[in-house]
Order: C-alpha cells, then sequence, then structure tokens
C-alpha cells in the first residue's frame, strides 16, 4: 500500500523566521501538538491501520476490475492474506539519499526557483458525526511553478485545505495561496497565488517525456529532516499502472524510481534534463528505495482536463480484460495463437464500454496501442496493463478500438465519460460529508470515509456488521447492480434522548426502509419522515430482506428534535 | 465436611434414578455407597479421571488430498462400567485413540463409540480390563446449583490438581463444534490452558466438563445438560438437538411493539425474519411478537425464568427439556391478537447453512479437473487461513456465510487454485471463484460439477462460469483433452486420486 509523501513533522526550529513560523501554528492550533501521532497517520496513508489499507487494496482492486482491464495484482491479492496483509502493515523505510554531486547541483539550479514549500492548514470533517470536524492539522509538501504563473502540486497536499501559503525558495515570506483546479483521481492539484505577482519573476519549469526506464532522475524537494530544499537521485526503476493512493479506487499510469522520497516531497518536480517528467506523490512500505511519481501524461491529461474551466476527471470505461492465452480458448474464439488480444470478461452495469461491447468481445487494439494476449499494450518501451489506452482521452471523447467479434475483425469507437458511480467507494476530499438527523438519528452515506470511522473504533474486520457495509458498498454493486442503492445511507449513530433510548439499534448499521420507503439516496430519508401520516415511524435496517425494527413515536421525534439539536450543539440538523 | 450439608432424600432419590439410567455391574455398589444419607468421603477423583489421548486428521485446506495428522491430550470421566466421557472435539476425524488412568503410565487402545458434534460430547470405551480395574464411576449433578464455587479437576505432570474456579453465570450459548444453542456454566478462573475436557465438581459430584477455555473465564458443558442428551441416547432416542430457525430481537422498544398492536404491557421479544416453513400455522414469521415458549413467558430481553438456572435467553428452550423434531408451543402476538402455534424443532444440521460450520464424516472433498482445484465451500475451508482466518481469508468467500441457502443453490462450489499444466495454460494465476456454472448447468456440489463435465458445451470445450462480482467470469478449458489432463496433473502433483466426495 502506497504511502503519501507529505510531511506533517512538528515544526522544526532553527532561523528567526522558522521560529516565528512554528509559535504561531503551535499557538494557534494547540491541539496539534497533542496530536502528532494521529497527524502522523494522516501523513502516511500506508501507516494508517491496516484495516484501512485493506479496504484501500480493495478499492484498489476494484479499480484494476472495473475499469482498468487487465489485473495482474488480482492473483496476489486472492492469495493467502496474511503476508499481503503484514507487507501493507510494515513501516514505511527510509531511503538513502545520493548525494548530488557539485556539476549536478550547478545544473539544479536554474530548478530550485521554481520549486515552493507548500505549507498547508486542512480540517477533515468527522463522517459518524459529520456535522462536526476534527481539530486543524498542518502539513507542508512541495509544488513548483509551471507556464500561467500557476503551482502544481498533489491533491493531497492540498486537501480539506483551510489556509495554504506558499514558500519561495530562500524566500522569508508566506504567500497565500488558493486551488484552482483539483482532480483527486489522478492526484494533482493547481494552485494560484492570491497575489499573482508573487511568482512573476520565477521561470516556470516545462513538461518534459516519459523517461525511460533506467534512465537518471532528480527529484526536488521539502521532505523531512531538514528545512532546505532537498535534491536525491534516482534511476527510473520500472513503469506501471499502480492503485493511487489518495484515492484509493483508481489505478493510473506511475513511475516507480529509487530516488528518495518522503514526506514532504509529495508534489515535488522529478527533473531529467531540466525537464519536469514527473510529480513525486507516493511509496510503499516495506518495499526499499521504492517512491513513486506521476507521469508527464498523467499531468498533460489533467492540464488539458482544466483548459475548459472544469475539471472532469479520467475516463473510466467500465470494462474488465482477461488475458486470453489459453490455446482452447483463443480456438473457441477463432483465434490464432498469435499473442495478440485480450479478452472482455466483465462490462459495468453503468460504464460506457457495455454499450459498445460484449463479453467474449477481444480487444486487438485500442487507440492505437496493440494489445497482446496477456491484457498489456507495448508502451514507450514498457508493457503496461491495456486500460491505459482507455484513459487517455478525455472525458466525452472517443477512442477507437479493434475487436474481434464472432469470428472477424470490427472497428468501433468507444465514447468514454469521468465515471463518478463508484464516488462514495474511493476516498472523498473537499466535500463536507451529507448528513440528515431527525430526533437524534443521524444518518449520512455509507461511503469510504464513513467505514474508516468503523476501523478507528478498532472493530474487527470480520464483525458482522462491519462485513455487511463492506459488501454493500464494494461488492454488491458489482454483483448485483439492480438491487445496489444509488447511495446507500447509515444510521451513523443516535444522539440519546428520552425520545430514542429504547431503540436496540444505535448505529453503524445500513438503512433498509422507514415508513415503508425503500431508502435509495440520503434525500429518501427525509422524505420518508415528512410524508408519514402514522402515528409511529417506522425503521428497518440491514436488508434486502427482514432485519432489525424499530420505531419510535413521530409526535415525540417532532417535539424532541430541537431540543436534541441545542442539547448537542449542532447547527443544522441536515446537510444535503 | 458436614455431609448433611450435601446430601438431600430428593438428591438421593435422583442419584436413584440416576443409576438406573446408565444401568452397570460392579460398580453400582462403589456408587450406592456415595449416595447414600451416610454420605461418604470426597470421591478419590484419580480414579475416575482418567486422561485420554487423540491422534486426528487435519484438513490441509490448499490440498485437500493431503490430511496431516496431530495428536492431543484431553481429560475424561469414568461415567460407567465401560464408558469414559469427553468432549467431541478431535474425535470426529480421529485414527487412534488412548486411554490413561492415574495420570501416569500405560496407554490403552480405546474406541470411539458415540459422538455427538451438536452437544459436544462422546463417550469412548476400550476392552482392556486392566483399564477398568480399580476405577470409579463419577456421578453428574442432575441440576447445577449456582454458587460461589467450583473445584476444577486436571491431571498436570502425572498429578491430579485440584483448583478453585469462581462461578460466573450460567449462559446459552452455541455449542463449540455445533450451532445448536445450549445452556452452559461459564466460571472465572485465572488458570491457563483449559479447555480440554477438565472436569468441574462440588461437593463430591460432577458440576460439569469443559468446552473451551478464554484467559479469564471457561465454558462448562453442565452436569444436567450431559445427563440429558446421555440419557436420550441411551434410550435409543437421541434425535440431536434442535434450534429455532427464525431470528428475533428484544422487545425493548414499547414504541415498536405498540406498533405491531401489542396491547397491555410490554413482553416479548419481536421476530425479524422467519425461518424456513412458511406456513403461519407452524412457525413464527416476521414481525410476530413471542410471548410464550413452552410454557414459559418471554420477557422483552427475550429471556425466559428458568426453574433450575434463573433468566436465561430464549433459544435455550428447543433443547432444555426437547430435542430435534418434537413440538413446542410457541404463543404469538400476530394481527392483533394472541395465537398459540406448534413449531416443530429443527434438526441442527451443518448440511442445510449455504457455508456449512463444519463437515463430519468424510474426508475433505475435492475435484481435479484439467489442473483446476474444486472444493465445496465450507468454513472448515475457510479455517486454512489459520487461526485469524476471519481477518485473512477473501473477503467475498466469506460473506457468504451471512447469506442464506437457497432452493436452488444450497451449497457453494469454489475454483480454489490451478495446478500448472498445458491444457490451463493462462489460468495459473486464478483462485478462490466461486462457480456459478459448468458446461450451462448449474452448480451447487462437486457431484453436479462432475456431473456438468461429462456434456461439454458446443465448440469441444468445457464452459466454466463464475459468480459475477470482482473475478474472472469466465474460463474454457479443452473438452477432448481434459481426462488426459487431469490424469497427467494426478501423477504430476503427487495426488492420490482425482476426485474425492
Amino acid at each position: 500500500m502506497a504511502f503519501i509523501g507529505l510531511d506533517e513533522s512538528p515544526a522544526r526550529g532553527g532561523e528567526k523566521s522558522r521560529d516565528f513560523l512554528r509559535f504561531s501554528y503551535v499557538t494557534a492550533l494547540r491541539p496539534i501538538a497533542a496530536s502528532v501521532p494521529v497527524c502522523r497517520m494522516k501523513k502516511s496513508v500506508g501507516c494508517v491501520p491496516w484495516r484501512g489499507c485493506k479496504r484501500i487494496a480493495w478499492a484498489g482492486l476494484l479499480a484494476l476490475a472495473w475499469g482498468l482491464g487487465v489485473s495482474p495484482m488480482r492473483a496476489q491479492l486472492l492469495a493467502p492474506g496474511p503476508d499481503a496483509a503484514r507487507a501493507v502493515a510494515a513501516p514505511a523505510p527510509v531511503a538513502q539519499a545520493i548525494p548530488l554531486t557539485a556539476a549536478e547541483a550547478e545544473a539544479a539550479l536554474p530548478s530550485e526557483r521554481a520549486v515552493v514549500q507548500i505549507l498547508t492548514s486542512s480540517q477533515e470533517p468527522v463522517y459518524d458525526a459529520p456535522w462536526r470536524f476534527e481539530s486543524v492539522r498542518r502539513s507542508t509538501g512541495t509544488g513548483f511553478v509551471i507556464e500561467g504563473g500557476r503551482i502544481l502540486t498533489n491533491a493531497h497536499v492540498v486537501a480539506w485545505a483551510k489556509q495554504i501559503l506558499v514558500r519561495r525558495y530562500q524566500d522569508p515570506r508566506l504567500l497565500p495561496a488558493r486551488v484552482v483546479f483539483v482532480g483527486h483521481d489522478c492526484d494533482l492539484a493547481l494552485l494560484q497565488l492570491e497575489d499573482p505577482q508573487g511568482l512573476a519573476d520565477v521561470t516556470p519549469l516545462v513538461l518534459g517525456e516519459l523517461p525511460p526506464v533506467r534512465s537518471t532522475v532528480v527529484t526536488a524537494g521539502y521532505p523531512a529532516g531538514g528545512e532546505q530544499m532537498s535534491f536525491t537521485r534516482g534511476v527510473v526503476s520500472r513503469i506501471e499502472v499502480q492503485t493511487y493512493a489518495h484515492p484509493g479506487n483508481r489505478a493510473l499510469l506511475a513511475v516507480q524510481t529509487d530516488a528518495a522520497i518522503n514526506p514532504g516531497n509529495s508534489g515535488g518536480p522529478v527533473l531529467q534534463n531540466d525537464k519536469v517528467v514527473g510529480v513525486a506523490f507516493q511509496g510503499i512500505p516495506g518495499l526499499q528505495n521504492a517512491g513513486f511519481f506521476i507521469p508527464p501524461e498523467i499531468v498533460r491529461h489533467f492540464l488539458r482536463d482544466v483548459e475548459d474551466g472544469r475539471y472532469d476527471g479520467f475516463p473510466l470505461a467500465g470494462v474488465t480484460l482477461e488475458p486470453l492465452q489459453n490455446p482452447a480458448y483463443r480456438r473457441h474464439l477463432g483465434l490464432p495463437d498469435d499473442g495478440r488480444g485480450a479478452r472482455v470478461d466483465f462490462l459495468r452495469a453503468d460504464g460506457s464500454a457495455i454499450k459498445v461491447l460484449r463479453p467474449d468481445d477481444v480487444l486487438l487494439e485500442a487507440d492505437g496501442l496493440e494489445v497482446g494476449s496477456d491484457g498489456m499494450v507495448p508502451y514507450r518501451g514498457n508493457r503496461v496493463t491495456a486500460g491505459i489506452a482507455f484513459q487517455r482521452p478525455q472525458s466525452g471523447e472517443s477512442l477507437r478500438v479493434k475487436i474481434w467479434r464472432d469470428g472477424a475483425p470490427l472497428e468501433l469507437d468507444l465514447p468514454v465519460t469521468a465515471y463518478t458511480g463508484d464516488r462514495l467507494a474511493g476516498r472523498q476530499y473537499d466535500a463536507p460529508p451529507r448528513y440528515y438527523i431527525h430526533a437524534g438519528l443521524v444518518f449520512t452515506p455509507l461511503s469510504a470515509n464513513y467505514l474508516d470511522t468503523v476501523g478507528r473504533l478498532g472493530r474487527d474486520p470480520a464483525w458482522e456488521g462491519f462485513a455487511k457495509l463492506l459488501y454493500e458498498l464494494y461488492h454488491r454493486p458489482a454483483e448485483n447492480f439492480a438491487s445496489a442503492r444509488a447511495e446507500p445511507v447509515v444510521l451513523a449513530g443516535v444522539l440519546p434522548h428520552p425520545v430514542n433510548a429504547d431503540l436496540g439499534v444505535r448505529g453503524r448499521v445500513l438503512v433498509n426502509r422507514i415508513n415503508g420507503v425503500r431508502i435509495e439516496r440520503l434525500e429518501d430519508v427525509k422524505r420518508a419522515f415528512a410524508d408519514n401520516p402514522n402515528a409511529r415511524h417506522l425503521l428497518e435496517f440491514e436488508g434486502p430482506e427482514e432485519g432489525p425494527l424499530e420505531a419510535i413515536d413521530r409526535a415525540a421525534a417532532s417535539a424532541a428534535h430541537a431540543d436534541i439539536l441545542r442539547t448537542y450543539g449542532i447547527v443544522s440538523d441536515q446537510r444535503l | 465436611m458436614n455431609l448433611a450439608l450435601f446430601f438431600s432424600p430428593r438428591a438421593s432419590h435422583r442419584l436413584g434414578a440416576f443409576f438406573a439410567l446408565i444401568g452397570g455391574a460392579g460398580l453400582w455398589l462403589v456408587l450406592a455407597a456415595v449416595a447414600s444419607p451416610a454420605r461418604a468421603a470426597e470421591p478419590d477423583w484419580s480414579r475416575s479421571l482418567v486422561s485420554v489421548e487423540v491422534t486426528f486428521k487435519q484438513a490441509d485446506a490448499f490440498q485437500p488430498w493431503n490430511e496431516p495428522t496431530r495428536a492431543i491430550r484431553k481429560h475424561g470421566l469414568v461415567i460407567s462400567a465401560s464408558e469414559v466421557l469427553t468432549t467431541a472435539q478431535y474425535l470426529p476425524t480421529h485414527t487412534l485413540v488412548r486411554l490413561q488412568k492415574g495420570g501416569r503410565g500405560r496407554w490403552f487402545d480405546a474406541r470411539v463409540k458415540w459422538w455427538d458434534a451438536q452437544s459436544n460430547l462422546a463417550l469412548i470405551t476400550t476392552d482392556a480390563p486392566a483399564f477398568w480395574a480399580g476405577q470409579q464411576a463419577a456421578e453428574l449433578m442432575e441440576t447445577v446449583p449456582p454458587g460461589p464455587e467450583f473445584g476444577l479437576l486436571r491431571w498436570r505432570d502425572g498429578n491430579l490438581e485440584n483448583r478453585r474456579v469462581e462461578f460466573s453465570k450460567f449462559t446459552v450459548s452455541d455449542g463449540v463444534l455445533g450451532f445448536a444453542p445450549h445452556l452452559l456454566l461459564e466460571v472465572g478462573t485465572d488458570l491457563g490452558g483449559l479447555g480440554w475436557s477438565e472436569v468441574v465438581v462440588r461437593d463430591g459430584r460432577v458440576a460439569g466438563m469443559t468446552s473451551y477455555g478464554t484467559p479469564r473465564t471457561c465454558g462448562v458443558l453442565p452436569a444436567s445438560f450431559i445427563r440429558r442428551v446421555l440419557a436420550a441416547y441411551r434410550a435409543g432416542n437421541y434425535a440431536g438437538l434442535g434450534y429455532f430457525d427464525f431470528t428475533w430481537q428484544p422487545g425493548s422498544n414499547p414504541e415498536l411493539l405498540a406498533e405491531l398492536g401489542l396491547k397491555g404491557e410490554p413482553r416479548g421479544a419481536v421476530v425479524q425474519h422467519a425461518g424456513k416453513e412458511s406456513d403461519p400455522a407452524k412457525a413464527p414469521q416476521a414481525r410476530d411478537i413471542l410471548l410464550e415458549i413452552d410454557g414459559f413467558a418471554i420477557d422483552v430481553e427475550g429471556d425466559y425464568r428458568d426453574p433450575d438456572y434463573g433468566y436465561l435467553q430464549l433459544e435455550n428452550l428447543p433443547g432444555r427439556a426437547r430435542f430435534a423434531g418434537e413440538i413446542i408451543p410457541i404463543k404469538l402476538w400476530r394481527a392483533g391478537a394472541e395465537v398459540t402455534i406448534p413449531y416443530t424443532i429443527p434438526t441442527a444440521k451443518f448440511e442445510d447453512m449455504l457455508v456449512p460450520a463444519e463437515v463430519f464424516g468424510a474426508p475433505p472433498a475435492y475435484v481435479v479437473a484439467g489442473g483446476l482445484v474444486f472444493q465445496p465451500l465450507t468454513q472448515p475451508f475457510l479455517r486454512g487461513w489459520g487461526e485469524e482466518w476471519r481477518k485473512f481469508s477473501p473477503f467475498r468467500l466469506q460473506y457468504f456465510q451471512y447469506q442464506d441457502a437457497a432452493d436452488d443453490r444450497p451449497s457453494l462450489v469454489v475454483m480454489t487454485g490451478v495446478l500448472p499444466d498445458p491444457i490451463n495454460l493462462g489460468y495459473q494465476n486464478d483462485a478462490m471463484l466461486v462457480i456459478d456454472r459448468v458446461n450451462g448447468r448449474r452448480i451447487s456440489t462437486l457431484a453436479e460439477l462432475v456431473e456438468a463435465l461429462r456434456a461439454p458445451s458446443d465448440g469441444g470445450v468445457h464452459r466454466f462460469e463464475f459468480m459475477p462480482g470482482l473475478s474472472r467470469q469466465r474460463l474454457l478449458l479443452d473438452a477432448p483433452g481434459l481426462d488426459a489432463a487431469t490424469k497427467r496433473v494426478v501423477e504430476h502433483y503427487g495426488i492420490p486420486a482425482a476426485t474425492r466426495f
């Protein structure tokens, strides 16, 4: 599992300006100092308890299985679990930086001025008490100036930001900035200084091309361990599709390097011949000297996407490819054993590909890339999963596919769009959770973020209630789309009051029906309560068949509602 | 000890009935002396408590044709001239059972006379007269009184250890090997390593036998429960333990009871989900309120007041005085009125579960076809992931445990792995896929799988389709070459036979 290279170390002293910085943060945000261990968890996704990691792994599997084609991870994930889980739980090693030579340092100088440190104060919501927010947290990351006076960094560097400050190279000023565009699916964000003149004298860095494997790259950033900008050198180890830890359920092209990418490096440029060939973003605990950066293809896709003033996201076609290496299967489909073509195994019911492709179609070529029987395509000297072909167009565009169907080749245009149907199954950012409270019953959508709160309670992942929520969120949509709810809703908790004190169900359970209305989304909860003419509200949980039942007096519930909100200091009973 | 404190005429009468029940020969002289009002001294437990050594086969979840053996030692209790009582754990797959008396010395070859998973009880005997010489049948309490302390007997390094354990509570719990709920005595103790059929005693009589231990507590099968099961077994009418196959919840929310139309004081428990019997005249249905079972009033906690053991969960009632197959009257609140129905207590059978919690009576089943390995989805298979199998076994496979068996899919078959061979090239990484259909036929059992493989689909291939989800949906195998490939795989990987089910 990947960690995110974001430094949330306590403020470090040294120069006077740093002392001031530390003072201002520590005094203003006193709880931070007391919650350093929590902060460390946040900085490194890989350091969260394994339950969370496992969920991300599942989400990653979903990403591969649902939209990105052949899934080499599958066997690994389905193999006996203990080893996998231990690997996830292992602490992140600190890679050994290779000092730059004097010549390299000299060569790197032009880059230094374009690389900035980003100081973020962020505040995340509490998903099982969705009207509340956690303590403010401080973190640092890296960014770099690109054309247009904009700063490119990772989305996770600025997620949930309440304040973003930019510190330029050897400049004492703290420059306020804001997010202009953010792509959480690709973990990229564009920032702009509140005062655009603040970067007027900076020469922007230029995007290069995907660096070849074995070529040397240099990372620049502000990782933990010091105050000054740090450069490390390494080689490109391999280029593959990887799960992006920030969304958790998206897998895109990524480059692995042995250049040290540590907390604080996030968002920093990876350079080769004075050009940016990547954005440092994550690592994998347990793997030594392995950091990952986002390649230029992904960055360019993101930048092109926002040209129209809106970020749509990477497309997801909803097709799962399987290798087609078995001779009998190839014969059955009328294909020679020539190593070409991967088989369409599964099409997501709400994906775009299902309108064009059929199970057992054989994908021979996608977006001009020849698909091998292993489900991979040759890509700039590498072999990567054919799924990348589906990610290259912008949302709303089409790609040309050549398939083998019914014993003959066929060329088709396959429209692809950004997919949001699995939004709840991935990690969400920046938008506080929706909720609705009635008579002290707190309802909120079931989401990956919400499930994290269950993990924080130390619940065993095998706990039946937790398993049912996992199934509802991750498995039901793929197995039985017709029975899946657009936005499963959970009773997150009950704010104790005499009107609800007798309820045996106290939360962390899926809401099936309220007053006979099947709850498809949060708005249904509000409507079901409002439209009920009976003396009591009847609530049914779990399902789809009969599960726990509860009832509450309708008049007493309405009468107690305001008192409950007042007692628990809740300003609004809903965020819909 | 003051014998008058421990024996009453009533107890003596009960013991007499017990003796008549279990029958026997010369040992009764000893027991009769114990039962006399004149009260003998504390029994010499070393003449009743014996050691049991069990060598048994273990399952290898990932290579079901392998069955490594393991041996354990636990305790047994002489309860008649030719019977040793112990728990059923480890006995279902035993290859060798031996008995030792006095905590040391010779081991005697023994045989299992009877065992029952749901009650977790077994009787062992040996044909060696030397074993029985000097042994003394222990007396099982008819009713186990709650009290502050019990003694716990076990053999430790050849010495009989008698340690105090504290009474905690009577409770109702699923068995260690089965899922039929029954009465359990829970005792608190700091002793470690318990749960090996140690014997719990008080006042010179046996109060129960341990079935599990945790660091702070120990579960004890009460003597009264053991007596009842053994009596039925000996009478030849033990039909097994039963259970309620409907689910219920406490009726502790008065608003819910009112919503369901109950009149009068809040009482009873609410049925959530009906069992297999869909006839409302014969079984509780969803939203019924359970008011009375077998004459015992049910309170809003779902408890009844047991005359011997105080408040116990209603789940004890199918086994309190009845066995599977018997009819138990249940008074319900249904549609605004009380109604009493005759509910036939279902037999607790593992094979009724979509994912059986245990599979006894047969070695692990499997089919190897062209290198693809198929096994029934069972909990023993999932336990192959080790002690923390609930954490580490594949989530989706585990989740089938929470789903009900359907008439058209009473059980599941999993392709658990692939033994690489040219015929399955390209599938070598596939594993843990639940079969939906083979050659168009719906598959629930290995027998159906084998049958389906006799009729390849068109085009000379076998078509395997898996349950919809996150994994591979289908694969094809060359049909004409399947038998030869299976033979090749079996030889190559040292598998004794291609199928066993």
